[in-house]
């Protein structure tokens, strides 16, 4: 039996000068058969789950467990075995080899695992055959359509029979009638013995999903405001924090700083009574991209977007709030 | 992997062809260069036989008989033809000297010797010379039997032709009785620069030098050892050119194939995988270009006014030095592909 086991995953790097956190202790169980749709906007952190999955990425804390087998610590042989047969991945673009025949691309990975010539010939033939391509193996990726692209990139992830199917994107460069032969050869795919995840910003697979991640959660729903009182020098929230509360000044001092990959801080700015921040992560449902901490005692209250839409008036508007609003 | 790789060469085959064509050009000129160097050796070679000694005698002190200036009566030759060992004696003059072409001056080398004796080439075309004012010449010189020259302030009728009797980087010679090269060098005197015999001298008289037939070859060989150390090392550039060549097109083929690259390690390719595709490619590039250069160093050979031999071991040597440029040409892009992060295959073109 394959299932799928995240627990606790995190995932922190540096990127430029600052610490990016896409993922935030991630939890995700899907037993085998089930078809996971990871959703969410570009920045969200799909790719980077999918990076993980595919034993590419190592999480900075966490756990995720594949069948039995542990996949978050492997390294050497056994990475590349689990690389080799224990996933298989469609990506974004296909990325098809221009120079091999869609057979060929269907054959690589077999090479590359050891498989000898003819047997390698004959699972590819068999898999071109199951995505409906058997009259197009020797054509190159370049004489391919983006829908018979997408069934070779299935077939080549689908050579080892892995237990995890991972699939990025899978509709972004197809039209209308491509997209449902190819999202039905997906479902079909989270049979038992495998669990299939699809990262996708589009709503449009949800009723095809057995079970759908919301990687950047809204926040848009009516909540109570929160008053918070504050100690000076304790922090409200980190940099890479997930929170639905926009914040105003009640009276004190907020400084807002970035968290550099050298482990300074950066200040962004300082808030003062009557002003405002933190409006953009739960806006757009992305984690903090600064932290905030109390310079002097400070009272707070912390708002639902759409409160603080209602009590402070007009929409957001994004550009505006990007200069003189950050986190 | 090699199989990937080998796809790539024939899906990129117009770049890659013309690397090979400029990879084998270099590798020619390397043969032919090969050729050059070991040329000065086959040319002295192929003058000595022709003369046809068993040993040379010259004044002590001497080190051989085609850099020496000085002189010793030529009838010395009778007393070492006497010494056990001996069968025959004879003295040969070497002198430099310059045909009148026109306005032209064309360097020879003469050797004058006794009609009918030791030292005497044979004549491709027409006779050896019977009789002073008459020569045998070097077909590198450019004249026919019957043809006029004026070498120094003297006038010659050519008797006969010899073919590939050049010395010293091709210059031709030219053969004449013993008299007239002691009037062209000695003034007249019955002097000589060397004593060739048949047989090898056990003893000699007293102030006379024997010189090997090997001894005599490098005597010759001598002053051109920088020119050829020169030529050998222009040979080691043109192998680093050729892997520069190499190395800068399958490097740019890794800039472009870095996403291939990645998804190649995202589905379970090792580095080692990605490194032997990338010498896979090289060195077929290399091996190709390789036999290419046999066939175009042939057609280069003639354009060169040198005699050029190409050793069998440059060409046993050249598949073994495309194996060597061609792997160390894969480390250029060696680093771009073990470095490209799998990660990479998740993003979108």
């Amino acid at each position: 039996m394959a299932d799928l086991l995240v627990k606790d995953l995190t995932v922190e790097y540096t990127t430029g000068d600052y610490v990016v956190r896409p993922i935030d202790r991630l939890e995700i169980s899907a037993p085998n058969g089930h078809l996971v749709l990871l959703l969410g906007p570009s920045g969200c952190g799909k790719t980077t789950l999918l990076s993980c999955l595919a034993g590419i990425l190592s999480p900075t804390a966490g756990s995720i467990m594949v069948g039995d087998r542990e996949i978050s610590g492997l390294t050497g042989q056994e990475l590349t075995d689990y690389r080799r047969h224990g996933v298989g991945i469609v990506f974004q673009a296909f990325n098809l080899i221009a120079s091999l025949s869609a057979l060929e691309n269907v054959e690589a990975p077999m090479w590359l695992g050891g498989t000898g010539r003819r047997e390698a010939k004959q699972r590819a033939g068999e898999l071109i055959a199951r995505v409906g391509l058997e009259d197009r193996g020797h054509h190159k990726p370049g004489q391919l359509s983006g829908g018979r692209q997408q069934r070779v990139a299935i077939a080549r992830a689908l050579v080892h029979d892995p237990p995890l199917l991972l699939a990025d994107e899978p509709t972004a460069h197809l039209d209308y009638i491509q997209v449902e032969s190819g999202l039905q050869l997906l479902r079909e795919l989270a049979a038992p013995g495998r669990v299939v995840v699809v990262a996708t910003h589009g709503e449009r697979m949800i009723p095809l999903a057995d079970q759908v991640v919301e990687l950047a959660p809204k926040f848009l729903e009516a909540r109570e405001p929160e008053r918070v009182e504050l100690a000076p020098g304790e922090v409200l929230f980190n940099q890479g924090d997930r929170s639905a509360l926009v914040y105003v000044v009640e009276s004190g001092e907020i400084e807002i700083f970035k968290v550099r990959g050298d482990h300074t801080e950066e200040r962004v700015v300082l808030r003062h009574a009557g002003e405002h921040f933190g409006e953009l992560g739960p806006l757009l449902g992305l984690p903090r991209s600064a932290s905030a901490r109390a310079v002097t005692a400070t009272v707070l209250t912390g708002y639902g977007v759409a409160d603080f839409r209602e009590r402070f008036g007009g929409d957001i508007q994004v550009g505006a709030a990007l200069q003189s609003h950050p986190a | 992997m090699w199989l990937i790789s080998l796809r790539d060469l024939v899906y990129r085959r117009r770049r890659f062809v013309i690397a090979i064509i400029g990879t084998a050009a270099v590798f020619a000129m390397a043969l032919v260069l090969a050729g050059m160097a070991a040329g000065f050796r086959v040319e002295a070679e192929r003058t000595q036989n022709g003369i046809g000694a068993d040993a040379w005698v010259v004044p002590s002190g001497v080190p051989g008989p085609w850099t020496n200036f000085r002189t010793m009566p030529a009838s010395l030759a009778a007393a070492v033809a006497a010494e056990p060992g001996v069968r025959a004696a004879a003295p040969l003059i070497h002198l430099r000297q310059s045909v009148h072409e026109g306005s032209k001056l064309i360097d020879v080398n003469v050797f004058g010797h006794r009609i009918g004796g030791l030292g005497e080439p044979a004549a491709a075309q027409g006779r050896v010379e019977r009789h002073p004012g008459q020569v045998l010449v070097d077909s590198k010189l450019g004249v026919h039997v019957g043809d006029t020259v004026v070498i120094g302030r003297w006038r010659f009728t050519v008797t006969g032709v010899v073919h590939g009797m050049t010395a010293t980087s091709g210059i031709p010679t030219v053969w004449m009785p013993l008299q007239d090269a002691q009037t062209m060098g000695f003034g007249g005197q019955p002097l000589t620069t060397a004593i060739i015999t048949k047989g090898v001298p056990k003893r000699l008289p007293p102030g006379l030098t024997l010189v090997s037939n090997a001894a005599a070859l490098d005597d010759g060989l001598r002053p051109l050892q920088s020119g050829i150390q020169s030529i050998s090392s222009s040979k080691t550039f043109l192998w680093v050119i050729a892997a520069i060549i190499i190395g800068a097109v399958v490097y740019l083929s890794t800039l472009e194939r870095v996403r291939d690259f990645a998804v190649l390690k995202a589905v379970g390719a090792s580095s080692r995988d990605l490194f032997l595709g990338l010498a896979a490619q090289s060195v077929v590039i290399a091996l190709v270009a390789a036999a290419l250069a046999v066939v175009l160093a042939q057609l280069m050979a003639p354009l060169f006014p040198l005699t050029i031999a190409i050793p069998w071991s440059a060409y046993a040597a050249l598949p073994v030095v495309a194996l060597v440029v061609g792997t160390l040409a894969s480390l250029v892009g060696l680093r771009k592909a073990v470095t490209v992060d799998p990660a990479l295959a998740f993003g979108a073109n």
